[in-house]
């Protein structure tokens, strides 16, 4: 188990370091600043080269990078290009609780409406039920969050005036961008419940259960949940990071200011350390959860530390 | 998927079934009623995009301010949007690029991730260890943070956004083939082919690929309505296809000003959108049961 752990680990490491060299090369490789004549912050060419110091870009890439990569690892991703009165990791400590309680919450709500519609769908197999919740979740996975958050917009806000359009506030602020960008997730949430639980339900140790005189209650709690949570939690675990990071599209519609507004905005005014530390912070929020997923499916099924990846 | 060549009814009295495994295909396939939805709407998407010049009523950046935002009417089946455009030739139109991205990020795809899936897979080793911490950095990322950061350093443009999209689309491709040839690998006629003495380029190009075109098929079909979903995301966020070019995600942009007056300026797009990713689920669905494709999703 430790080795397994630490090979892990190295592996994501070695991941994050390349991820950063990447990003950082395509930064510094292609031209162009936010200064300049012709781009967003209009500057003479004395004032670009003064600019141009102040950030270090006028020293070698590999140098700016072993810079940039030491302040990194004490957390600090420099100060954004047009923004410089708060640094990058101010910047995302203050546009990240937003992004956290919308996609924690959607998820919560994705996870809690799909988990029990998988479990009907699974306890009615075959039945109309069944195909009614398999319709559904098909059909609900294929819209994309921001058109569904129009048409809730639509309806909910602009016809029937019962809650706000967008912006930040009390709890009203929250429905709806919270069912937009939950409503499709649950389609794929119910899809994998009700396959992990009938692929459970049809294994032989059921069948032995069953066979055994056990009661259905007894089946259920002891044999079928067990183990058909395991591909369960490791499914819907990483959802979590995921749907706080990728709550773009809601963001933008519904107006909240979020990390992914910022990561929009920074990305169309080539806002290189912003776009940097934000990438970068996502990694590796992403891949930590990765890791703790791979080494709790490890502490809980110990087939994994056995056979591991071939 | 020409059906010219296939038997289309089998006489109940002839001993042969299947007269190959791609007639056997189709025979499961059309069994499937989601995956011929699928088919018929993918034929259906594909001629409007290709006939839309011919077909069009309206030319789709002729503006007109005095029909702006109309609900949909005769001469305007589908309404107009803000600047009075015709939104039937806006959606007609808006099929090209979505065709366009997805079938240029798939062939670009499949030419990184096959050949890289094939060596990894087939060499082991080192090799399969750098490949696969591409892979794992490709893919513990949101698709959109990669295309994000790549569209804004290259600039927003259709072009751009193919290259950005394949940048992270090789990765389930080069997964799919390293899994598949790894196991390919280990049978026996590999072994006799190494005992042959046949150079490795000529065993992966004439031995290995021809078992895993089915795959590669089915993951042809599979991974477009993800692409779909990127250009139309990166074209709403107004980093994909630029105005006045009409693309489904960008009508939806257009349409984000005028959400709370009529529906239809984002329902049309936005149903455009949902029915061709079911059509090519579907679609990839039927493939992977007819082609008998094990892909651990």
């Amino acid at each position: 188990m430790i080795s397994y752990t630490v090979k892990r680990l190295f592996g994501i490491l070695v991941t994050l370091l390349l991820l950063s060299i990447l990003t950082f090369a395509l930064t510094r490789l292609v031209p162009g600043t936010p200064w300049g004549a012709n781009a967003q912050i209009p500057l003479s060419a004395e004032q670009e080269a003064i600019f141009r110091q102040r950030y270090g870009l006028d020293r070698p890439v590999i140098e700016q990078y072993l810079v940039w990569l030491r302040n990194a690892v004490l957390l600090d991703f420099g100060r954004p290009f047009t923004a410089p009165e708060l640094s990058v990791t101010e910047l995302i400590g203050k546009a990240l609780p937003y992004s956290v309680i919308v996609g924690g919450i959607a998820c919560l709500f994705a996870l809690a409406i799909g988990v029990i519609l998988g479990m009907v769908a699974a306890a009615a197999r075959n039945s109309w039920l069944d195909n009614l919740v398999t319709s559904y979740a098909v059909i609900i996975a294929a819209v994309p969050s921001f058109v569904l958050a129009y048409i809730l917009a639509y309806f909910f806000a602009a016809q029937w005036r019962l809650l706000p359009s967008g912006g930040w506030g009390g709890p009203q602020h929250l429905v709806l961008p919270v069912i937009a960008y939950g409503l499709p997730v649950t389609g794929g949430v119910a899809r994998w419940t009700r396959q992990c639980l009938v692929d459970t339900m049809s294994s032989d140790y059921v069948r032995t259960a069953y066979a055994k005189g056990l009661r259905q209650v007894a089946v259920i709690a002891r044999h079928v949940l067990r183990n058909a949570l395991i591909p369960m939690i490791t499914s819907f675990l990483p959802l979590f990071p995921g749907m706080m990071t990728g709550s773009i599209f809601i963001e933008v519609v519904f107006g909240l200011p979020g990390l992914g507004r910022y990561f929009v905005q920074s990305s169309s005014n080539r806002d290189y350390p912003l776009v940097l530390g934000i990438t970068i912070f996502w990694a590796v929020l992403i891949m930590l959860t990765y890791f703790i997923t791979d080494v709790l499916y490890g502490i809980i099924d110990p087939r994994v530390r056995i056979t591991e990846r071939k | 998927m020409t059906s010219t060549a296939l038997p289309t009814a089998t006489p109940a009295d002839k001993p042969v079934r299947y007269a190959s495994f791609w007639a056997g295909a189709w025979r499961r396939f059309r069994r499937n009623r989601l995956a011929i939805f699928g088919l018929v709407f993918v034929v259906f998407i594909i001629a409007i995009a290709v006939l839309a010049p011919v077909l069009t009523p309206y030319p789709y950046d002729k503006i007109n301010p005095i029909q702006a935002l109309m609900p949909p009417s005769i001469e305007h089946p589908l309404g107009t949007d803000n600047l009075g455009r015709d939104l039937l030739s806006r959606i007609m139109f808006g099929a090209r690029p979505m065709l366009i991205v997805g079938i240029s990020v798939n062939i670009l795809a499949l030419l990184v991730g096959v050949p890289l899936g094939l060596i990894a897979g087939y060499a082991g080793g080192v090799v399969d260890w750098i490949v696969s911490r591409f892979i794992d950095m490709f893919s513990a990322l949101p698709w959109y943070l990669i295309v994000l950061f790549l569209v804004m350093v290259l600039s927003p443009s259709i072009q751009n956004m193919i290259v950005a999209l394949a940048v992270t689309s090789w990765v389930g491709s080069a997964r799919l083939v390293r899994g598949m040839t790894f196991s390919i690998r280990e049978q026996d006629f590999i072994e006799a082919t190494q005992a042959l003495g046949l150079p490795t380029p000529r065993v992966l190009a004439l031995h290995v690929l021809p078992q895993i075109a089915p795959l590669l098929l089915w993951s042809f079909a599979a991974s477009i309505p993800g692409i779909v979903f990127a250009e139309a995301g990166l074209s709403f966020l107004g980093m994909g296809v630029r105005p006045p070019t009409p693309s489904w995600g960008q009508m939806l942009q257009e349409a984000a000003g005028y959400w709370q007056y009529w529906p239809h300026i984002f329902l049309v797009p936005g149903l455009m959108i949902a029915l061709t990713v079911l059509a090519f689920q579907g679609l990839a669905d039927g493939l992977r049961e007819a082609l008998d494709v094990n892909v651990n999703v």
